[in-house]
């Protein structure tokens, strides 16, 4: 089985984003960068199928510029077998549906059979690659995908669903946006991330790939402040809950 | 693009019990003081989003509207995305705003996991996904239209079978609630869940959880609100012994109003609520479930 996981470089979960003065854009100096964290299970994902079949290749893909370079080295240090940067000038620039068609084209050439998408990249949230990706390649998709299991028939493929689990089988080429791994994705082990250090990661041009459609950013802000709110601090817990019953009728009107 | 009125498609969706989602409601009155809508809803057993979509486009080839929008579940945005995709089209996912602007529309959208708020534009024709309780919808609403597209067969795709979560099931879906009950770590174990039920029946409410609840497994995952869970914007939320990291405020700061208790007056939770109570949960909840049936009686 040969997996193919896109993932995508963003600024770290944990850290602060910042708007520039340009109003439009985040200040990325001094910014930590990491592997989307849909993306980290989509990884985790792939791996566990490769901890209980040995001959599972797990590839990851990345479409940006030369920074990118250390995502795909994480995931390598991870366990994947091999990685290649899509990249060139316009590379960072790219909208969903221009890197749907660079990823394509890689996918053509690198033959996996399955490939893994995170649901959405956590910095622009849209949620948009895994499908057109897909549809690029016409192949079906599935999404919120939670676990894979090996079934005798081929991959049991899960979906998180209101109320459970919808249980797919895809009996050629899918493409599946995963919302959850059950295990957290794993850390790089020692070794791992000195034989991440040693290998190549190829580079293919994405020179020539279009995007059709432009979404102009006209404002970048952070949401409106919250808080402020009225906290009752001292006395009885059980009176303050019964006045909060009524605050919340009378006065924010939710009841 | 032709002028004239702006010629919308609204993808509905049902529920459970067959009735109309209140999102799609939301967005089917919308959209008409935008133009002219026509409310479609892809009809057959499990669905999937590939094939949804692929009946949304062949009955795109007889004439394709400007806009397309969907509720942004994960169904709706699954749709919307293969979709826009299909069509060549730029899509916008979880828009909290949306207007027409000439021949483009503008959306306001979260990005960066909730952390910054982005007002985005792109020329029509385009595809959105909005989030539930973006846009009021009257009481008496009447249920508008829904013109049924049917779906084929995925190929390469088959549905195997369901497999229901222990717990699952009779409750409002997390993702367009009103009211929303969450739990944290501060319950300390799975068994304080039953008076948390309480309350969310007395509320007619969902149930939610913070990362820390459904790592442990005292919840499923589905319920987990935040950055890698759910995002939410109902009308009242409350958080009960969840502190506030980051992650999870990503999720649920839109709410119109949130309430917050916990034993810690330091926890970050209280830096977006409306209404805190510093206290023991354990206290709390029982007088407050009662309390809210009784407010709910008129008393």
């Amino acid at each position: 089985m040969r997996f193919l996981v896109c993932l995508k470089q963003v600024p770290d979960s944990t850290t602060r984003v910042k708007v520039a003065p340009d109003g439009r854009s985040i200040v990325t100096d001094g910014l930590t960068w990491s592997i989307s964290p849909y993306d980290e299970y989509a990884i985790e994902l792939a791996l566990e199928h490769k901890d209980t079949a040995a001959d599972t290749v797990v590839s990851v893909i990345s479409v940006g510029g030369p920074r990118t370079k250390d995502a795909l080295r994480q995931a390598l240090a991870m366990g994947c077998d091999d990685a290649t940067l899509v990249t060139g000038d316009g590379a960072d620039a790219l909208g969903p549906l221009g890197i749907a068609r660079a990823l394509a084209s890689a996918v053509e050439d690198l033959r996996p059979d399955l490939v893994l998408c995170g649901k959405q990249a956590s910095d622009d949230d849209q949620g948009f690659v895994g499908q057109a990706l897909a549809e690029a390649l016409g192949w079906p998709h599935v999404s919120q995908i939670t676990k894979l299991v090996a079934a005798p028939r081929g991959m049991e493929i899960f979906k998180e669903v209101e109320g459970g689990h919808e249980v797919w089988a895809a009996s050629a080429g899918a493409v599946l946006t995963v919302q959850k791994s059950e295990k957290e994705p794993r850390y790089p082990s020692l070794p791992g991330i000195m034989k991440a250090k040693k290998k190549e990661i190829p580079e293919r041009p994405v020179a020539g790939v279009a995007d059709p459609v432009t979404v102009e950013i006209v404002k970048l802000e952070p949401p409106p402040p919250r808080g402020g709110g009225r906290v009752f601090k001292d006395g009885d817990t059980q009176a303050h809950a019964v006045e909060l019953a009524k605050l919340l009728r009378d006065e924010a009107k939710v009841l | 693009m032709e002028h004239g009125p702006v010629k919308i498609w609204v993808i509905a969706e049902r529920s459970k019990d067959g009735a109309l989602r209140r999102v799609s409601k939301e967005l089917a009155a919308k959209a008409a003081s935008f133009g002219d809508v026509t409310v479609l809803e892809v009809t057959g057993e499990r669905v999937s989003g590939t094939a949804a979509a692929a009946a949304l486009a062949a009955r795109a080839t007889g004439g394709a509207p400007d806009l397309i929008l969907a509720g942004a579940t994960p169904a709706g945005r699954d749709v919307a995305a293969r979709l826009a995709a299909t069509l060549q089209r730029a899509y916008l996912s979880e828009c909290t705003d949306l207007a027409i602007a000439g021949t483009a529309i503008e959306a306001t959208r979260a990005m960066y996991a909730g952390k910054l708020r982005a007002r985005v534009r792109v020329a029509l024709p385009a595809v959105a996904s909005v989030r539930p309780n973006a846009f009021p919808l009257g009481e008496d609403a009447a249920d508008p239209q829904v013109e049924a597209v049917a779906a084929a067969e995925t190929p390469g795709l088959t549905f195997v079978r369901f497999e229901p979560t222990a717990s699952g099931g009779g409750r409002v879906s997390l993702s367009e609630a009103r009211v929303i009950v969450s739990g944290g770590r501060g319950l300390k174990g799975p068994e304080a869940w039953t008076a948390v039920e309480a309350l969310a029946d007395a509320l007619g409410a969902a149930l939610g959880a913070s990362r820390a609840v459904t790592d442990a497994g005292w919840r499923p995952n589905e319920e987990q609100v935040g950055q890698t869970g759910k995002t939410v914007t109902p009308d009242l939320y409350i958080a009960l012994g969840i502190s506030g990291a980051i992650q999870h405020l990503a999720g649920m700061t839109s709410s119109k109003v949130i309430v917050a208790v916990n034993k810690d007056p330091d926890a970050d939770i209280f830096k977006v609520a409306d209404y805190g109570v510093v206290g023991d949960v354990f206290e709390f909840l029982p007088a407050f479930t009662d309390a809210v049936k009784k407010a709910k009686a008129g008393a």
